[in-house]
């Protein structure tokens, strides 16, 4: 799997990307979700289509500024200023959970800024009467095994993995919580931060992916989702969890190249909004 | 030296299987436990405890903040500690500490100013302000602050208390979390500028230099006693040194569970079954809930990680978990238990070699019944605190500690103007 390069970029004088780049063709912004940003199969796939850019949150990796980011409303505008850097007037976006959630307020605030949307099995709903499992509250491998349909599948192997050295392990466990923490100033306590206020202004073309046997963002919550964005879709992966990206890498893809190519070329027929 | 009885008020009556059946002792314990009649007469015993010591002499009584949580019944310690101002004020020994509020948890945070001032005037200015960052638990997970700004609210709070305290004006104040236009609370506290302040804490630097840098009293409240707290008070000294402050004993406080009887052997008699119920009840937490990313700082984290994974350090916790017996406890320093010549000589040591000028006694442990809470303290409060008193006797302990009006000074402010 080719390494890709990785750009540190200033957004503002509060916050710095490190951004990582791969891949030819159309421009693409992959927003990992809470366990942190790693280059995977589905990232190495993309980017066989696309040209990707897929930035560390803020606190994670080389990525920093976290505690100059007040709340969701900076998280979001500091993102429209990586655009900027990136020169990305207009981005398709893709998501994944946490990502999916940020990529869904991008498009609500600003209608101009995203092309297209693909919202991963997104947080930012929650129904207290089928509440999301709170994940900043479960062991690491409870929380391994509650992300994939089949915890004996490579996947979840790679979730379990414990490095052997100590200094490995240490840095290794420093990392997950580094990337738990800044997931958690946005998703802390419960995941709802006002996205159903807003939701209804996504003018984006929008796909949601979701795995079937989701346990940790159940498939109801797609229907939340797609029944506040009449114009989404919704593609629905067999033998998948949240981790839908790893368990069934080609579904997905194509998934995403369908529905980007389709809405493309609409796009191109009717001049922008679907 | 001086000598605070200190109150957890647990629930003394949790199911014999209560670790085995349930969770958590904290966060999750379910309510359905809590029986209202008999925490009518546990609050009232605990009351009637701390009343006790005031009569005892000891230098304060002192109270704490926690919640969801089975072994500590005071979600408001300023509840307890207005009841317990009424019997203070009487008091020519005793001040009262509360221990504290923690500061990111009150909305507005000059609420706390607001209260401790009133506690101070109630006690004619004998109070002593906590201000605790607060566990995990208590404030990520059953008060639901998100941990990524648990400390910089912690720390804006801390400033604008004392800011308010300071002045006699009207001020304002554009903080990151909080604003305002009139900040004018009444009262002002008695003390002035305002009441000592002490912070309790676990050992990270950030606290050493929070503690140090503001010339207040640090105390580590940890329930694994002298030895543990050797291994922080050490670090704190030397950081103390290093950013050249002085060495006032009473600049620094430890907690210790004592447990006395007539005799070395009554004393496990007596005490064996409450100890055991706290350390194997009352220390049951989840290690789901025990702390939410971000809680610590990258660099404590480390720190921790370093210890746990190479097997340099065994934690407490986990000495605990490999089964201890009786004079295990006592062998680690977990519990200082014994006749009083045991108790003395072994905390005559450790008070000396930690170079702490305050020492938070439990006197209640776990299940243990009003009588024996009794016992425990009078027989400190006779047979071992006047013996230690004068540890550290050649140092002014006056900045940590309250000066209090004098009973004609009190009767004057009421009369005057």
């Amino acid at each position: 799997m080719a390494q890709p390069k990785e750009l540190l970029i200033q957004a503002n004088e509060n916050v710095s990307f490190a951004v990582k780049v791969a891949g030819q063709g159309e421009p693409v912004v992959y927003l990992h979700g809470a366990g942190g940003l790693a280059w995977d199969p589905f990232l190495e796939g993309l980017s066989h289509h696309y040209q990707v850019f897929a930035p560390h949150l803020p606190g994670t990796g080389r990525s920093s500024g976290l505690e100059n980011i007040r709340d969701l409303w900076d998280l979001i505008l500091c993102h429209y200023d990586l655009f900027d850097r990136l020169g990305l007037d207009a981005a398709t976006v893709i998501g994944h959970s946490l990502g999916g959630m940020i990529g869904l307020e991008l498009a609500a605030t600003d209608q101009s800024r995203i092309k297209q949307l693909v919202a991963i099995c997104p947080a930012g709903l929650f129904k207290e009467e089928e509440p999301v499992p709170d994940m900043f509250a479960m062991l690491p491998h409870e929380l391994a095994d509650l992300m994939v349909a089949d915890s004996s599948s490579p996947a979840a192997e790679m979730l379990r993995y414990v490095p052997s050295t100590t200094e490995e392990r240490i840095e290794a466990t420093i990392q997950r919580m580094q990337n738990l923490q800044a997931a958690a100033k946005f998703l802390w306590p419960i995941p709802d931060k006002g996205l159903k206020h807003r939701i209804h202004r996504i003018k984006a073309p929008t796909l949601f992916i979701w795995g079937r046997q989701d346990r940790f963002m159940p498939v109801s919550y797609a229907d939340d989702f797609c029944n506040r964005i009449p114009h989404a879709k919704l593609a629905l992966i067999d033998q998948a969890a949240h981790l839908v990206t790893l368990e069934q890498t080609g579904q997905v893809l194509t998934a995403i190249q369908d529905f980007l190519h389709v809405t493309e070329a609409h796009q191109n027929m009717t001049g922008g909004f679907p | 030296m001086k000598f605070i009885a200190f109150h957890l008020m647990p629930y003394r009556e949790l199911p014999a299987d209560f670790e085995v059946t349930y969770p958590s002792v904290w966060v999750t314990p379910p309510k359905k436990l809590f029986d209202p009649k008999k925490g009518h007469r546990m609050y009232h015993d605990y009351l009637d405890e701390l009343e006790f010591a005031v009569d005892l002499g000891f230098d304060a009584i002192g109270v704490n903040e926690h919640h969801s949580n089975a072994y500590g019944m005071m979600p408001s310690p300023n509840l307890m500690g207005s009841i317990l101002s009424r019997k203070v004020r009487r008091s020519d020994k005793t001040s009262l500490i509360v221990l504290g509020n923690s500061l990111a948890s009150y909305n507005p945070p000059i609420r706390v100013a607001e209260e401790m001032a009133m506690l101070d005037v109630l006690t004619g200015g004998k109070f002593i302000a906590g201000f605790p960052v607060g566990t995990s638990m208590d404030q990520n997970y059953a008060y639901g602050i998100n941990p990524a700004e648990l400390r910089e609210r912690y720390y804006e709070a801390h400033d604008l208390i004392m800011k308010t305290w300071k002045s006699d004006d009207i001020l304002t104040y554009n903080g990151k979390y909080n604003q305002f236009r009139y900040i004018n609370p009444w009262p002002r506290p008695a003390q002035r500028p305002h009441p000592p302040v002490w912070i309790p804490g676990g050992g990270s630097v950030e606290t050493y230099d929070f503690s140090i840098h503001h010339n207040y009293s640090f105390s580590y409240l940890s329930y694994f006693g002298h030895k543990y707290a050797k291994k922080v008070m050490g670090p704190f000294w030397d950081r103390n040194d290093e950013l050249g402050a002085d060495r006032n004993p009473y600049k620094a406080g430890y907690c210790q569970i004592i447990c006395l009887s007539e005799t070395d052997e009554r004393a496990q008699i007596d005490y064996e079954e409450h100890v055991r119920y706290f350390f194997n009840k009352c220390l049951h937490v989840d290690r789901r809930v025990a702390e939410a990313p971000g809680y610590r700082t990258v660099k404590s984290l480390r720190a921790g990680l370093t210890s746990q994974f190479d097997g340099t350090q065994k934690s407490a916790s986990q000495m605990l978990k490999d089964g201890m017996g009786w004079q295990d406890l006592i062998d680690h320093g977990f519990i200082v238990a014994g006749s009083p010549a045991t108790v003395r000589e072994i905390m005559r040591e450790s008070l000396q070699d930690m170079r702490v000028g305050n020492v938070v006694c439990l006197f209640h442990i776990g299940s243990m019944p009003h009588w024996l809470v009794q016992k425990n303290m009078q027989m400190f409060a006779e047979e071992v605190m006047p013996q230690l008193r004068s540890l550290f006797s050649e140092w002014d302990h006056s900045h940590y500690w309250p000066k209090g009006y004098a009973e004609d000074a009190k009767q004057e402010a009421a009369t005057s103007g």
